[in-house]
């Protein structure tokens, strides 16, 4: 009853009060940029009598007095204070803040005030995610968060790598992503536009409570909320059109012939055949459209918020026929009924990509490079329209690359699903217990179609001819459900002491099942459905189950004081009963400094030193592997019938355990003059132990799985993380730089008596990685070139031990005698290369003067090498006649180019072997994106619309770098190879972005 | 306040529930059999000996990799201009440890021996099946199949490496690797595992065509013991056998339509009507349908075409030798049932070289105008004119010329030749040996281990890279020795 009585006497004494002065007071609370703040409180001090300011930052506020104060208050602005006097209108420019006080970090299981942070933490909000025009929300997080390495391809609709912190594992290095609590397996799904926030974890304080998956690091991704009021609609658009303007510079037909005719080989076709020249790079390159299309609606308020959008995106990608494109819908609601709060928040989309396709084990980049310039694109006469080699002199192996790229169709379609539904109940004050189920779920369906074709009619003889219509498809289905329920308590006792407390379950079911099925048809090419001509039918299904409890305290004295702990207790289908469970915990320290006494009246507006300390873990490897099985699959003909066979799989292993991983990080963060500069410096330390990996085992063990999961020995990863911001501002005139760069550097202490493993075969011969102890991951090893042997005393004084050897000769490789035992051989092999980037960094510009805005973002690594197989091809290193580049061509050893600088054609074997020939540097520094826009006045426009945005931008105009390849961003699944991988393109966009 | 305790209750109703599901936590593979309960019952046995020959097809051995390299190293072949890197290093020995091909040929050895180890290894699981259900002598036959096949691949393992690790179905196979074991432990385990094959196995004509037969284990036998000058015991291995005799029509060893003859000791069974999906999938593995060789497009003269035969093993013909004509084709020739007919230009050289002969040996041309990368004729690993020849080496050692000389005429007369007179010396013998097998067995990987155990390598190969001391085996594969705990680049075979 006591609360009735309060609520009664307050109730009398806005009345009392309403009939003394009534005063009303109007006005409009804009940001420092003058955009208007919907829903920014205004609140009489001291007082319950308070309102909200409308959607275009419109308040009205009666019943004043002169002596009351006002108090305007945004999410991320400096509140102010204003006393009413005899004013009636009061405008508020509400500064953001740049107190780290007032920001809010999603972190795992939960959110922090920044403040109160003692682990690693970048945080990228939806500004910098919808400042670039990408269509995989992973490579929207590019240069923005130090110890954060983003490498794309340029396949639309592919998904790029990511890693945080370098490499820490063989074998799987992916990060953790998590969607709004709920674990999934890519970003691919979810709209760039709908992400609210992105936080990436990176220290063990902040990662331990994922426990067994944490070991890579957290992509934590929270969605939009409504918010806004009475209602806000967005629209969103953009379109431009992409390009690939580098390219290898191959021999035209003439030089073709030439040079052919110097390795003695005579191309046999009619002689008006070689009038052509094709040039076919150029025929696998085009310009791309690309548009996007996002609608999206907010409405929130204390009751409950609603947020849904629906976006269009279509790209066509840069090499003839692959494309991307989707739908995708988001629909995020909230309610709050008394103690309980339910909620949800559930996307869909639907995509359709036209991928990039291969033949023969070769890119279509490789085949054009390689073709012969001779030889026409199409050819009415023969089946299917194209023409293509027909002999060995005729460049066999390159096949036309339009051809393979466009003939039939390969599409595959997408369907995915992530969303969660919530429910949270506070039992006591303080005391809250929240339920959720998560749910990851897609379906694919690939299907490929390529009619009967025949490239060649002109000579009696076919290489390329396909002489039915084939049918391809995959389809299958992978879902994730995640069950969590948790306790939080959080309390202030005596004013200071801050606690929070959680204690939580989380179950995670996955599953997936996949079927592969294909036929021909001698009959049609009308048809592309399957049939049970030469039909093929396989299925496979897959299942992991994981249980998780997880403990945490977080504790801070004043904010001053910051101590937190964690368990986390996880087990795993995927091991044995024997090392099923492990725990993994954290612990961190936290002290800020500024906010202590003596830090008053400094510079200091932040200061603060953090450690922690923890372990995580990973059980990154496939399925069923404890277990030993059999095998099927096997035939061999016996009476003129297909025999069966089975067989031991082999490669299991019962004692696969978990891979650990102990992290420790220090930090210190600086803000000075009011945050005007920013720094946070970092130094981490991961040491991961019994790392999970298949390992070929002695190919004499014969095992059929021909690989053998293992824990194998231990490996150390550290480096430095440097952010830096500044921001200032004079006049009308805003401007803000940050730049952020880490350092990362890898290093096996320990492989378990192994002696090294190799890795990524190369057409050349023999494998390009070697991981050995002491050194880092798959590092590239090979022979070591020194110039040209001019002459035969050259070959011999190398040859000493080898004398009668007639292989290497004047004009080839001189590769060093590293052991100086008299021959060449592959113990002379040496480390040649490293992949991993000793530097990533990112720097961004954004400035804004009265209506315009501008942006400026570069990105690059350094320190890097890349192995680029190419080379081998532009240097005619399968030996055979293949298309050249120019600059080999010019610069071959040969009798009558003594002073050469590569080694003659048709030379020895060794000279196209895996070696530092094939090795670059792979730095490069990127226009990741520039950014000009206009925002016109809101008192132009009508009143209903209250941003109206124009802007053009730019991607990867400029990209600075000495690696001869067509783009040194690799996004393959190889560190540092690039086997003629699909280039990023220039884009240039034209964008809208309106506010009703 | 009462609605809101019974929601409490129930979410930790459903916090205890799920904590309880460790069960879930125990999976089996779905995908896959479970080995506990293998080796139950016949047909469970037979298709582990299936897997045992599937090994034998795929391009490491017989699909591709088998017939070049040892007929580029033999310089039976020679090598068109543009005859692929991978190939050209078989003609110019510049190899080295990190080649593909060679550890391709390792790996599809050992994934042999490792199969047929499965049935070895679980030979008491076998013979514990009740002997209503599988007779004794059929539980044998089976063994004896693996066995064969487990010394099969050893013997091409120790042709090329010499002694390699044996790895044996036993509790002594450590998962770290084997070391090497001496060339004579793996010939003795090869003779162990073949005089076990010759006393189970079916006779030809009682055993499905594909499968290995008492014939083929005594014929292997005999060859091993050959190899190892034990001339005596290798003769009475090839005079066991009975059911065999050359074929009327020496091209028809090399057809589609006549395989499994008379003459046929041991094949490698290929039908492209199977299905030739899995071709190029693995080189190694033998999983999937791989019922297609890549000759017929590595050595077609129309088509893509690598090699063609090299004049030295040309000019090896006598005049009049049929051999000739089921060999090679000539200008003139017809192909595809007669309905074509090759012209000079089809054999010209690029660049100018004149060449007249290509290989018709093993070539789909016969029937059809183009060869693509998938020929479904058997190769033909052991034939009876093979047998007739060792045999004459044997009597050549220990018994008498005049019998070597008529088993060697036998093979002259199918080729349409003149007798051998009976009087020749023992090293007059000899040589005939040298020279009717290089002819009667050209392009079917013998002459290169001939020539080695011959000790006349060096000689023959005089004009290429051929290093005696270094190029009669091959190196072992970086890739074993990095792996293979008990291996080290000290057990590298000499000079590389």
């Amino acid at each position: 009853m006591t609360k009735l009585k309060i609520a009664i006497i307050a109730v009398v004494m806005i009345f009392s009060q309403s009939m003394l002065s009534q005063q009303t007071v109007r006005g409009t609370v804009t940001d420092d940029s003058g955009m208007p703040l919907p829903v920014a409180s205004v609140v009489v001090q001291g007082t319950a009598n308070g309102v909200s300011t409308d959607f275009d930052g419109n308040y009205s506020i009666d019943n004043l007095s002169a002596t009351d104060v006002l108090v305007f208050s945004y999410v991320g602005t400096r509140t102010q204070t204003i006393q009413v006097g005899n004013q009636t209108t009061i405008n508020v420019v509400l500064e953001t803040s740049s107190e780290q006080l007032e920001e809010v970090v999603i972190v795992g299981y939960g959110k922090q005030s920044r403040v109160a942070v003692t682990g690693a933490i970048s945080t990228v909000g939806s500004e910098e995610i919808s400042a670039l025009p990408v269509t995989n929300a992973e490579s929207a997080l590019q240069g923005r968060s130090a110890g954060l390495t983003i490498a794309n391809s340029g396949v639309p609709g592919s998904t790029p790598s990511v890693l945080i912190r370098g490499l820490g594992s063989l074998n799987n290095n992916s990060p953790l992503f998590v969607v709004d609590g709920v674990i999934v397996g890519n970003l691919s799904g979810i709209s760039p536009n709908d992400i609210e926030n992105v936080s990436v974890l990176k220290d063990a304080s902040t990662t331990a409570v994922y426990g067994a998956q944490g070991s890579n690091g957290v992509i934590l991704v929270t969605t939009k909320k409504g918010k806004g009021g009475k209602g806000q609609l967005n629209f969103n658009t953009y379109t431009g059109y992409q390009s690939v303007t580098k390219r290898y510079d191959v021999l035209n037909t003439v030089e073709y012939l030439k040079y052919a005719a110097d390795l003695g080989v005579f191309p046999d076709r009619p002689l008006e055949l070689y009038q052509n020249n094709t040039d076919w790079q150029d025929e696998v390159f085009r310009q791309g459209i690309i548009q996007d299309y996002n609608l999206s609606f907010s409405k929130g308020d204390e009751n409950g918020s609603q947020y849904f959008s629906a976006e269009y995106l279509k790209q066509e990608g840069t090499l003839v026929k692959t494309g991307f494109e989707r739908y995708s819908f988001r629909a995020n609601s909230s309610a709050k009924f008394g103690k309980l709060t339910v909620g949800e928040s559930m996307s869909v989309a639907f995509s359709k990509q036209n991928p990039e396709l291969s033949s023969g084990g070769r890119t279509v980049l490789e085949h054009a490079v390689k073709a012969a310039p001779y030889l026409p694109v199409y050819n009415p006469n023969n089946l299917g329209g194209f023409q293509g080699p027909s002999s060995s002199v005729d460049g066999q192996d390159a096949e036309n690359p339009v051809r393979v790229q466009t003939l039939g169709d390969a599409v595959n379609k997408n369907v995915g699903i992530i969303g969660n539904i919530y429910a949270e109940l506070e039992i006591l004050d303080g005391l809250n217990f929240k339920s959720q189920v998560g749910l990851d779920y897609y379906t694919y369906d690939n299907k490929r179609f390529v009619p009967s074709f025949s490239d060649d009619s002109v000579t009696g003889s076919i290489t390329h001819a396909q002489d039915y219509a084939s049918i391809s498809r995959s389809k299958g289905y992978g879902q994730t459900i995640i069950f969590n329920n948790s306790l939080r308590y959080n309390r202030t006792i005596a004013d200071h002491h801050n606690i929070e407390l959680l204690a939580l379950v989380e179950k995670y079911e996955g599953k997936s099942s996949n079927v592969g099925m294909g036929s021909r048809n001698a009959v049609t090419d009308e048809v592309d459905q399957l049939s049970n001509e030469d039909s093929s039918l396989g299925s496979s299904s897959y299942e992991t189950n994981k249980l998780g409890y997880l403990g945490r305290v977080n504790y801070n004295y004043d904010n001053k004081y910051i101590a937190s702990a964690s368990i986390r207790r996880d087990a795993s289908s995927r091991f044995g009963a024997n090392s099923r469970w492990a725990n993994f915990y954290s612990g961190s320290l936290g002290w800020n400094i500024a906010k202590e006494n003596f830090m008053k009246n400094t510079a200091f507006s932040t200061l603060k030193l953090r450690s922690s300390y923890g372990t995580t873990g990973s059980d990154g490897i496939g399925d069923y592997l404890y277990a030993p099985t059999l095998t099927g699959g096997f035939e061999y003909p016996i009476n003129g019938e297909v025999a069966f066979g089975v067989t031991a799989n082999g490669g299991a292993n019962e004692d696969l355990q978990w891979e650990s991983k102990e992290i420790m990080n220090v930090g210190l963060d600086v803000g000075l003059f009011q945050e005007k500069v920013t720094a946070s410096l970092e130094y981490y330390k991961n040491t991961s132990k019994d790392l999970l990996i298949y390992i070929p085992p002695p190919a004499s063990n014969g095992i059929n799985s021909g690989s053998l999961p293992v824990n194998l020995g231990s490996s150390e990863t550290k480096g430095f993380e440097l952010s830096l911001g500044y921001r200032d501002s004079e006049g009308d005139f805003t401007w803000s730089a940050n730049l952020n760069l880490g350092t990362t550097e890898n290093k096996v202490l320990n492989l378990a008596g192994v002696d090294g493993v190799v890795g990524s075969t190369f057409k050349g011969g023999g494998n390009i990685t070697r991981t050995v102890v002491g050194e880092s991951f798959f590092h590239f090893y090979g022979l070591v070139s020194d110039g040209i042997y001019q002459n035969q005393a050259e070959v011999d004084a190398v040859f000493t031990a080898n004398p009668s050897q007639t292989t290497v000769q004047p004009g080839d490789i001189r590769f060093k005698d590293l052991n100086n035992d008299g021959d060449i051989t592959s113990e002379d092999r040496d480390i040649i290369g490293n992949p991993f980037p000793d530097l990533t960094y990112g720097f961004n510009f954004d400035a804004n003067y009265k209506n315009f805005d501008f942006n400026l973002f570069v990105t690059g690594v350094s320190g890097n090498e890349i192995f680029n197989t190419n080379t081998y091809d532009l240097v005619g290193g399968a030996n055979r006649l293949f298309n050249i580049s120019q600059d080999y061509n010019n610069n071959r050893w040969s009798l009558s180019n003594p002073s050469g600088t590569e080694p003659r054609a048709l030379g020895a074997p060794q000279n196209n072997g895996v070696s530092d020939r094939f090795v670059e540097d792979g730095s490069y520094a990127r226009l990741k994106n520039v950014t000009l826009g206009y925002t016109l006045s809101s008192n132009f426009l009508e009143e209903y619309i209250s941003k109206f945005r124009i802007y053009i931008s730019g991607q990867n105009l400029v990209t600075i770098t000495d690696y001869s390849g067509l783009d040194p961003e690799l996004g393959g699944n190889e560190f540092g190879i690039d086997r003629g991988l699909y280039p990023q393109p220039k884009s240039f966009l034209l964008g809208l972005q309106v506010t009703f | 306040m009462s609605k809101y305790k019974l929601l409490v209750i129930l979410l930790m109703g459903v916090f205890l529930v799920d904590s309880c599901s460790e069960n879930d936590l125990e999976l089996s593979n779905p995908n896959q059999l479970s080995p506990d309960t293998f080796f139950s019952n016949e047909s469970q046995v037979q298709s582990a000996i299936n897997a045992a020959y599937a090994n034998l097809q795929p391009f490491g051995l017989y699909g591709r990799l088998m017939f070049y390299m040892m007929d580029n190293m033999s310089h039976e072949n020679a090598g068109n201009s543009q005859q692929e890197g991978d190939k050209v290093t078989f003609a110019d020995f510049s190899f080295d440890s990190s080649n593909n091909q060679i550890f391709d040929y390792w790996d599809s050895c050992y994934r042999g021996i490792n199969k047929a180890n499965f049935i070895i290894g679980n030979a008491d699981k076998i013979n514990e099946i009740s002997d209503s259900e599988l007779s004794p002598a059929r539980k044998q036959k089976f063994i004896g199949e693996a066995r064969f096949l487990r010394a099969y691949y050893y013997w091409l393992l120790v042709n090329r490496f010499g002694g390699v690790p044996i790895r044996s179905g036993t509790a002594e196979d450590v998962p770290e690797g084997s070391p090497r074991s001496t060339k004579a432990e793996v010939i003795n385990l090869i003779v162990e595992d073949l005089t076990f094959a010759s006393a189970n196995l079916l006779r030809k004509s009682e055993e499905d065509k594909g499968r290995a037969t008492k014939g083929a284990a005594q014929a292997f036998l005999g060859k091993v013991l050959l190899y190892e000058k034990e001339y005596g015991a290798a003769l009475d291995a090839f005079q066991a056998m009975s059911g065999y005799d050359l074929e009327t029509d020496y091209y028809d060893n090399f057809k589609e339509e006549t395989e499994h003859g008379i003459e046929s000791v041991f094949e490698v069974e290929y039908d492209i009507a199977l299905g030739t999906g899995a071709k190029w999938d693995s080189p190694v593995s033998g999983s999937g349908p791989n019922h297609a060789t890549f000759r017929g497009q590595d050595y077609g003269v129309l088509n893509w075409f690598n090699v063609y035969p090299s004049d030295d093993l040309v000019a090896e013909f006598e005049p009049g030798d049929n051999r000739f004509q089921g060999s090679f084709y000539v200008p003139g020739d017809t192909y595809n049932n007669g309905q074509n007919t090759f012209v000079a230009d089809d054999f010209a050289e690029n660049g100018g070289n004149v060449r007249s002969v290509a290989w018709k040996k093993y070539q789909n041309y016969y029937k059809q105008t183009d060869e693509a990368s998938e020929s479904g004729i058997n190769v033909k690993i052991i034939r009876y004119s093979d047998v007739l020849l060792m045999m004459a080496e044997c009597e050549n050692e220990v018994g008498t010329q005049a019998d070597a000389i008529g088993l060697i005429n036998r093979v002259r007369t199918r080729a349409g030749l003149a007798n051998l007179p009976l009087n020749l010396s023992k090293a007059q013998v000899f040589d005939a040996i040298v020279h009717e097998r290089k002819v009667e067995l050209n392009g079917e990987q013998v002459r290169f281990d001939d020539m080695i155990r011959w000790g006349i390598v060096a000689s023959e190969l005089a004009d290429t890279n051929f290093q005696a001391g270094k190029h009669e085996l091959w190196p072992i594969p970086d890739r074993e020795i990095s792996s293979n705990a008990n291996l080290t680049s000290a057990d590298q075979n000499p000079g590389y």
